[in-house]
């Protein structure tokens, strides 16, 4: 198995959406704003369907909010 | 500790509610195990002060865990009210999982070892304590996972 983690731009793109916050962006997915924080910080990896559900949210392919960086 | 279950916006509900588990499980139980071993109960069974004891302990668990979390949906009525999300679940799945490693670990021992050598309060106490562990065990996990995952 390849070592990797997975980077995120949902940083960027709260700030593009208008400095949408943490908790905004949590309750349109159906998780905390900690959840949302941790997902951000690279702490924590979301399940396929929240990801689905983050990238949906900003308008955005999946690929274009997490990529997989060896 | 205060700060941990005060209404800090980067600490998860449910983070806190272990912290005050934690709490709930090392204050009256700390005194009762440490009362234990200074002075193990040597009465023949019921052994009524010994008893009575327990309840105390058991009693004074509940009430810092009742009140404790009245005070927190008290302090975060917003936070209280959210479902757990997927990150929860897995923290909880994780902390269950470990927990039930200990407290097998705690029933082969007080059930199926202990009985062959000893009797009686000794090994009441040490079901209670193995009941105890799995607790502390399961809280201690949720609390690690939750930091873990913030720093």
């Amino acid at each position: 198995m390849t070592a990797g983690h997975i980077e995120n731009q949902i940083r960027t793109l709260r700030f593009l959406q208008g400095e949408m916050t943490q908790a905004e962006l949590g309750q349109r997915i159906g998780v905390t704003r900690q959840t949302i924080a941790a997902i951000e910080a690279g702490k924590y990896s979301p399940s396929l369907e929240a990801a689905f559900r983050i990238a949906e949210v900003f308008g955005k392919k999946l690929d274009e909010v997490f990529k997989w960086r060896r | 500790m205060t700060n941990i279950l005060d209404s800090s916006e980067s600490v998860p509900f449910r983070e806190k509610v272990a912290w005050l588990s934690l709490l709930a499980m090392a204050v009256p139980y700390g005194p009762y195990f440490t009362w234990m071993v200074l002075h193990p109960p040597t009465a023949p069974l019921p052994d009524l002060p010994t008893m009575f004891l327990f309840g105390v302990t058991s009693i004074s668990h509940a009430l810092i865990l009742g009140l404790g979390r009245a005070w927190l949906r008290w302090r975060c009525p917003d936070d209280a009210r959210l479902p757990a999300d997927e990150r929860d679940q897995a923290i909880t799945l994780r902390a269950l999982a470990v927990a039930y490693q200990v407290l097998i670990l705690g029933t082969m021992l007080t059930g199926i070892v202990m009985p062959f050598q000893t009797g009686g309060w000794r090994l009441i106490n040490a079901a209670i304590a193995a009941i105890v562990l799995a607790e502390l065990v399961s809280n201690g996990v949720v609390v690690w996972s939750y930091r873990r995952s913030r720093s």
